[in-house]
């Protein structure tokens, strides 16, 4: 407990200015940090989300290519079907006009066959060598309802042996084997040998809306990269970024690349690669739109993919856009690092910031500090000059004040100080002069009542003489005893008292006169004097004033004598200790209460007891006492069992301690 | 026993000479001064056994009577008992006996004196011789 009050020479030091600054970097990081991942955790879902909103939109316009091209087919056919010469060249059966003119109309409109049938569905006349005819279309969906007078265009597969037939250079265009892809799904083929194309039929008709026969015709889908080239170019207008182009389409047969822009890692269009597994489930399988990030070949994209259909409805194939991430990822990083950036300066900014408001706050407060040792070292005269209208202003202004008080305050004390010092010089000089005159006196009264009691100067003819004389005589001891006690304090007080140690045999030269003197009084009191340990005490030496030691002895044997109870006990002892000796005086008696144990010390403290035990003490003996010891570097004490005895215990430095 | 012994008896204080002089008298003859420099010739004429010598004393104290009593031949073969008051063993406590004796008295005796005491010392002093 006592410990934990004990104020240390230095208190642990955090500057508050470091406090400050760390405060206010706390608040910013934490600000700074939050804002900065909420700011770009939105930014870069949004971007995200603008993303793929482009993405969605692209796929329209890939879209809208696609039918385009689709509807050139279908026109090409509607237009050539209606024009007299081939409704004549049917009518009339002229195969051969036919074959040339529907072979020029392929060749001017590029596409891959262009066939004739008549009006049951046989094949009259193909546009490609080997020109084959006569096999039967009718079968075929597209042919059925142009066949009923429908013009119809749609995306179809076309299987090998139908390819075979309109030509057989377009069974080697589509065939196809598949490049092994890590996250496509498992699939028994290891090729495609059909085909995918944009086709349209038409019927041909006379001028009473007869069918003559079918124009069916159009272009392959594999390796013909017409269609996503366009869509590359219309919708994202060829831009590349940082090498790579950032749109690409791709057309699936089914989930293999048949016609693509997307490049392999050696630069190649990667046409053979097959969907991932994902997107399969999802759009081949479901038939559902899927628009996500998609790591297409070597780059992430955003991508969308939706099924291609045929004319029944079926599930065919993929039409995909995608567009590169990295430039989103890009601007999403860039609003990152500008966020983190701003933070970053905005945190350096706080910092030079509280620097300068901290230094500006301690400062002052620094400056008190000092003043404070300043003050504390007692120099009362300094003053802070701080100025600010704050509150470390008002302290500063407060603190001044309190200064300037306690300057006065001190100079008021100093001047009271050194009055009541005048005071009791004069006071001590007063008491010194008066013990002095009274001390010469008086010695030559005790001498007189000496010789006149020992009836050196005559014979005492009765009894009242003598006991008269013996009556004055011990008053007149009293009073000398009184005046030397008043003599003793007087140098005590004025600090005259000169403490010359030597090497002495205490008990010879400072305790046998006092007992040889104090002898009258003991025999008075019917008392007993032993002197405990005699033989080691009379031996002991110790450094000491012998004429002050004197004093102690007799102070403190004369107390036993006086407060004693008649015919008891005194014990005057030694005890050699390690580090110093011990004496001690000891009477039986009432003793002294407790809490008087150490106001005994105090000066001007008597004991409440009888009268006669009162005469002649002026309370200054066991002060005078306690000084002389303590300048001896010695300590003493008292102790007590109310009732029966008191005892007071004195050391003496056993080295040359003390003064 | 040739005479009685010759004591002289030197203080400022003529009541304490008085009671002095009354104590040693049965046994002593008594020469009287009541300063130092009479104190001094007194010793020189007289030649008493034995001088009690106050220290406090106008004209010429104490010490300085002490040391030209021990410094001149003629006379720094007489014993001297010197009186001291306890306040001035506070002060000046180099002179006690324990210190080996800045002034070279042969004994000390305090005030107030106790004439019995006084006798038994002077007393003592001469047997030395």
């Amino acid at each position: 407990m006592w410990a934990r009050l004990k104020i240390p020479e230095r208190l642990p030091f955090r500057s508050l200015g470091s406090k400050l600054i760390f405060s206010f970097l706390l608040v910013v990081l934490a600000g700074g940090l939050a804002s900065s991942i909420i700011g770009t955790y939105m930014v870069g879902n949004t971007i995200m989300a603008e993303a793929q909103k482009k993405v969605r939109h692209d796929l329209d316009s890939a879209w809208m290519v696609y039918q385009e091209k689709l509807r050139r087919i279908q026109d090409v056919l509607h237009l050539t079907a209606k024009r007299d010469l081939i409704m004549r060249a049917v009518t009339g059966g002229q195969v051969e006009v036919l074959r040339q003119e529907l072979e020029r109309v392929r060749i001017d409109y590029g596409l891959d066959f262009l066939t004739l049938t008549d009006k049951k569905g046989v094949v009259l006349t193909r546009t490609r060598t080997p020109y084959q005819g006569g096999d039967f279309q009718g079968n075929d969906e597209m042919v059925r309802r142009a066949l009923k007078k429908e013009i119809v265009a749609a995306t179809e597969i076309v299987p090998q042996e139908e390819l075979a037939k309109e030509g057989p250079e377009l069974v080697r265009q589509v065939y196809m084997e598949f490049v092994p892809t890590p996250k496509a799904k498992e699939r028994p083929e290891t090729r495609e040998t059909s085909g995918m194309m944009l086709k349209a039929a038409v019927p041909i008709l006379d001028i009473n809306n007869n069918i003559l026969g079918v124009l069916y015709g159009g272009n392959l889908l594999n390796r013909n990269y017409e269609i996503v080239d366009k869509i590359k170019d219309i919708v994202f207008k060829g831009e590349r970024y940082k090498g790579k182009d950032t749109g690409t389409a791709t057309i699936f047969q089914w989930d293999l690349r048949i016609s693509t822009n997307v490049k392999d890692k050696s630069g190649l269009r990667a046409i053979g690669t097959r969907i991932a597994r994902d997107v399969y489930d999802q759009v081949l399988e479901n038939g559902r739109a899927w628009i996500d990030r998609a790591f297409v070949v070597n780059e992430w994209y955003i991508a969308a993919y939706e099924p291609i259909r045929n004319i029944k409805g079926e599930i065919i194939g993929i039409l995909y856009v995608g567009t590169l991430e990295e430039p989103y990822t890009d601007l999403r990083n860039k609003v990152i690092y500008s966020f983190f950036g701003i933070a970053f300066l905005g945190l350096v900014l706080v910092l030079f910031l509280a620097y300068f408001i901290t230094r500006s706050i301690t400062r002052p407060i620094g400056e008190l500090v000092e003043a404070t040792k300043v003050i504390a070292g007692g120099d009362f005269s300094h003053e802070v000059s701080i100025q600010s209208k704050d509150e470390v202003g008002h302290l500063a202004f407060s603190f001044n004040r309190m200064t300037r008080t306690l300057k006065d305050t001190m100079e008021e004390l100093y001047i009271l100080n050194n009055k009541l010092q005048d005071l009791n010089r004069h006071y001590l000089e007063m008491v010194g002069f008066i013990t002095h005159e009274l001390n010469q006196p008086m010695g030559v009264l005790k001498g007189f009542l000496i010789l006149l009691r020992d009836e050196s100067l005559g014979p005492l003819v009765n009894l009242n003489q003598k006991k008269a004389i013996s009556t004055m005589l011990r008053n007149v001891n009293a009073l000398i005893n009184m005046i030397q006690k008043y003599l003793q304090l007087g140098r005590i007080e004025s600090g005259k008292m000169e403490v010359n140690k030597v090497r002495i045999p205490i008990f010879a030269e400072a305790l046998s006169s006092i007992l040889e003197d104090e002898k009258p009084q003991l025999d008075a009191r019917k008392m007993q004097m032993i002197v405990e340990n005699e033989e080691a005490f009379r031996k002991v030496e110790g450094e000491a004033d012998p004429v002050l030691l004197r004093i102690v002895f007799s102070n403190l044997i004369g107390n036993a004598i006086k407060y004693a109870q008649e015919g008891g006990k005194i014990w005057c002892g030694f005890k050699e200790e390690p580090e110093e000796l011990l004496f001690y005086v000891k009477n039986e008696g009432r003793g002294i209460p407790a809490d008087k144990l150490t106001k005994v010390f105090e000066k001007f403290t008597r004991l409440e007891g009888e009268l006669e035990q009162r005469r002649g003490g002026t309370g200054l003996g066991l002060f005078n006492t306690k000084e002389v010891v303590e300048r001896h570097g010695g300590r003493i004490w008292a102790e007590s069992e109310e009732g029966k005895w008191a005892n007071f215990l004195f050391t003496l430095p056993k080295g040359g301690k003390g003064e | 026993m040739e005479g009685r012994r010759k004591v002289l008896v030197i203080d400022d204080e003529p009541d304490l000479v008085e009671m002095i002089r009354m104590a040693l008298e049965s046994q002593f003859e008594v020469v009287t001064a009541y300063n130092g420099k009479e104190g001094l010739e007194k010793a020189r004429s007289d030649k008493p056994d034995a001088i009690v010598l106050d220290i406090m004393m106008p004209v010429k104290d104490g010490f300085t009577t002490c040391q030209e009593l021990k410094g001149d031949s003629e006379t720094s073969s007489i014993p001297v008992l010197i009186l001291t008051g306890v306040e001035e063993h506070f002060g000046r406590s180099k002179y006690t006996k324990a210190s080996g004796m800045e002034i070279e008295a042969e004994d000390f005796i305090s005030k107030p004196v106790d004439p019995n005491e006084l006798v038994r010392r002077v007393n003592a002093l001469l047997k030395r011789d």
